[in-house]
């Protein structure tokens, strides 16, 4: 009984966003699905047609399908310049295109040469014989090939909130950033249920379009025009879920969002972990409270390049960023020890590159840190990474994909250190506090002020031979906007001074230990340090 | 009529021929049968006449005028085709497939529908009980009687028939040839008929060219080649049915 009303307390909180979810997922589905049938259908005619197109064609649109979705979506940001439904759709589109235009190959070689003959033979032109009687013989397996096509892009529509374009996956999204299984599921569940109801409906209406010409009686003839309208009234439902929760800012599913923010608007994002979303939300209160512009939050972008590029390119305008990340990952320099060296490459070389401006920096300094279990260390003496080194061919590792990659993760940790462990597991930043509390890793690649190191007993091992570089975070705007609103700089800057390592930890754990509400810890912290008035209650807009 | 003249066809660029160096001369108004076993050649005749492919090398005239200067499209919509086995569109009803000749040069949706009544009956399947249906509702016969419909649809001058009988029962397939017969009288249409069937041959032809590897071994009516068999092969042919016979009577 009180997990059903956990699940209807779940439910009764996240219905309106739910609703609005389901609706942005359906849209992303649907309109990439039609855009991949519009294409995918002539091509796949052309490819049967010419026969010596038929092979690039697939080969085309099968090594499309091989490119990871992640690495597709970043792509897509990069080349169009920006975040949100359209490069997500065109990449909904470029996966669905393989199943239509196979399937439409298949589905016309498929059909007897005898009856190609006959077509001929009775005196169609090749338009006539493919209107005729090459498409409606193929349509079934045509069909077949939209179903698998819709239903794999409701599957990948939920990588689409890695880059603001919203969906079920902004769910899931949001629960692994904050360890939030609630979460998690209210996207998981709904777009499983989504893929079924997709599925099942493209299945009906391939059952209505091949039995409606042989149905005899009145029930049965309109039983078959039922089953083949159900595709046609889940988008609807979709549609009117997406433009009922919108109201009118409906045009941003298509509208363009690169180039200058609109005036009075300032579009915040935020990366896809606790701390940068509790940092973007304090940022996105104080300027709603203290200032009379519009703000739009872009939360949950899905790592630093996407967010960088979203920055860089208009899509949003500000967001907290971390001064070692900039340097090694943005910029590409080497790696510095000195904080205010740090700080003074980014900002010179932000503001010559970029046009952005680095804000005085919080006084968080959200290292990358090796975490290991404290009763392992304190058992087996380990202090520094340098005393792990000497074991660490025994040990696993679960590091963040990005700290496998990053010049200040891993691959610098092992020549600065001489390190190897016996294996690397690529694990969700999410996942791995718990992962090596419970010892299914040994060592983590953890962050210096996550609220879990202390609350799952984990220890950080000094950086003794100081390889990491200080990341220090900042909030980054873009010019023009700070030009256009210099008051934003004034409203944010007392948060430095309020804000340390321990806050923020403290701040963290609320969210990922205690399961509150973001948004809700970003007020409270807010009013206790006297930035917000007690009476300014704000929950306007979708979390 | 339809002239051959020396006309080769090779579907592997001169390896091998379909037909080699075949001259035959189809009169107006003629049932001609093209007798042979499979592979003879007699198909490729059809599918010429009907530009389905064109010739390796030779001419064929229609009429005095040479085929490649008809409209291809045009061409075949004047001759009615019957082609071997499936040729119905199974997702069409028999009023559609019946009528499709029609629907393609243009012709209102009424005036088909009773021309395609009125050729159902011709065939004699019962319309009302027929129009409706799809072809894999019906027995294998009533589907050869529905491409005949088909092919007459437009009345076309032509009939080329490519061994429409030849997957039916013996029953089904004498009751058809009645049919044919009857049509012949009732239309006097120029029919290219192809069969490897003998007593077919024999029972529908005004000539019959017998095919043999591509070639054409005796063109004749069915007395000039049952008195003088030009060839071993024409000889052999149709001695097959006495022998039948025989072996049919030794058994009793």
């Amino acid at each position: 009984m009180s997990a059903l009303n956990h699940v209807l307390s779940v439910l009764e909180q996240n219905g309106a966003e739910l609703w609005l979810r389901t609706g942005q997922h359906i849209m992303l589905t649907g309109i990439s699905t039609l855009i991949a049938i519009a294409i995918g259908i002539p091509l796949g005619i052309f490819a049967t047609k010419r026969a010596w197109a038929e092979r690039p064609l697939l080969a085309g649109v099968g090594i499309l399908q091989t490119v990871p979705s992640l690495a597709m979506l970043a792509l897509l940001l990069t080349l169009l310049q920006q975040i949100g439904a359209v490069p997500a759709i065109i990449a909904l589109t470029l996966y669905a295109l393989l199943p239509i235009v196979r399937n439409t190959v298949t589905g016309l070689q498929g059909i007897a040469p005898e009856i190609i003959e006959a077509a001929r033979g009775v005196g169609m032109t090749e338009s006539q014989r493919l209107r005729l009687v090459e498409l409606p013989l193929a349509l079934p397996v045509l069909v077949a090939g939209v179903r698998t096509a819709a239903v794999v892009g409701v599957g990948i529509a939920t990588l689409s909130a890695f880059i603001g374009a919203g969906g079920l996956g902004q769910f899931i999204n949001r629960g692994l950033a904050l360890s939030n299984t609630d979460l998690i599921l209210l996207g998981a569940i709904p777009s499983a249920l989504l893929a079924l109801a997709v599925d099942g409906s493209i299945g009906a209406f391939q059952w209505g379009i091949e039995t409606r010409r042989h149905a005899r009686t009145p029930m049965r003839i309109w039983a078959t025009r039922l089953a083949a309208s159900l595709p046609a009234a889940i988008l609807i439902v979709g549609a009117i879920a997406y433009w009922s929760s919108m109201g009118g800012g409906a045009a941003r599913l298509v509208a363009p969002q690169s180039g200058e923010s609109q005036r009075g608007t300032l579009r915040i994002g935020a990366k896809n972990f606790t701390e940068n979303l509790l940092l973007a939300e304090m940022i996105a209160q104080l300027l709603e409270t203290h200032t009379k512009l519009r703000i739009e939050r872009r939360f949950g972008l899905g790592g630093t390049m996407i967010a960088h590029n979203a920055l860089n390119e208009g899509a949003i305008d500000l967001y907290v960023e971390y001064t070692g990340t900039a340097l090694t990952t943005i910029l590409n320099a080497p790696t510095m020890q000195d904080p205010e060296a740090v700080f003074d490459t980014v900002r010179d070389a932000y503001a010559s590159r970029f046009n952005l401006v680095w804000l005085k920096p919080f006084r968080i300094n959200n290292s990358y840190a090796l975490a290991v279990r404290r009763a392992e260390a304190l058992k087996r003496g380990w202090a520094t990474i340098s005393d792990l080194a000497a074991a660490a061919d025994g040990l696993r590792a679960g590091f963040t994909p990005e700290f496998s990659q990053r010049p200040d993760g891993y691959p610098g940790l092992k020549r600065a250190y001489g390190l190897r462990f016996r294996r690397v597991y690529d694990i969700e930043a999410a996942l791995m506090y718990r992962a090596v509390a419970e010892d299914e890793v040994d060592v983590i690649s953890a962050y210096a002020t996550d609220g879990r190191i202390d609350a799952l007993s984990l220890t950080l091992l000094e950086d003794d031979r100081h390889f990491f570089p200080p990341y220090f975070a900042a909030p980054v705007v873009r010019k023009s906007v700070l030009v256009r609103h210099p008051e934003v700089r004034t409203v944010i800057a007392p948060l430095s001074e309020v804000l340390d390592d321990a806050v923020i930890r403290a701040l963290n754990w609320a969210v990922d230990g205690e399961k509150k509400n973001p948004r809700q810890v970003a007020t409270e912290f807010l009013h206790a340090k006297g930035l917000l008035p007690e009476t300014a209650e704000k929950t306007t807009g979708p979390r | 009529m339809i002239v051959l003249d020396h006309v080769s066809k090779s579907f592997n660029g001169g390896e091998t021929y379909a037909l080699r160096n075949l001259s035959l001369t189809i009169e107006q108004g003629e049932t001609f049968v093209l007798l042979g076993s499979s592979g003879s050649g007699k198909t490729t005749i059809l599918r010429l006449i009907s530009r389905l492919i064109e010739p390796t090398s030779g001419t064929i005239t229609l009429d005095g005028q040479d085929l490649r200067a008809y409209p291809e499209i045009a061409l075949r919509r004047n001759m009615g085709y019957v082609f071997q086995g499936i040729g119905l569109f199974p997702h069409m009803t028999v009023g559609e497939n019946a009528g499709i000749g029609l629907r393609l040069i243009g012709e209102p949706a009424a005036q088909r529908e009773a021309r395609v009544r009125g050729l159902l009956d011709l065939v004699g399947l019962e319309p009302d009980a027929f129009v409706d249906r799809f072809p894999g509702e019906l027995s294998g016969g009533q589907q050869q009687r529905v491409a005949v419909a088909r092919a007459l649809a437009t009345d076309p001058d032509y009939l080329l028939m490519d061994e429409p009988f030849g997957a039916l029962d013996a029953l089904t397939r004498e009751a058809l040839q009645e049919e044919v017969l009857k049509l012949k009288a009732k239309l006097a249409k120029t029919i290219v008929f192809v069969t490897h069937d003998i007593v077919e041959a024999f029972l529908l032809g005004d000539r019959i060219g017998v095919c043999n590897e591509g070639r054409l071994e005796q063109v004749g009516t069915r007395r000039e080649l049952l008195k003088h068999p030009k060839t071993v092969f024409v000889r052999a042919l149709l001695a097959r049915p006495l022998q039948q016979l025989e072996a049919f009577r030794e058994l009793q």
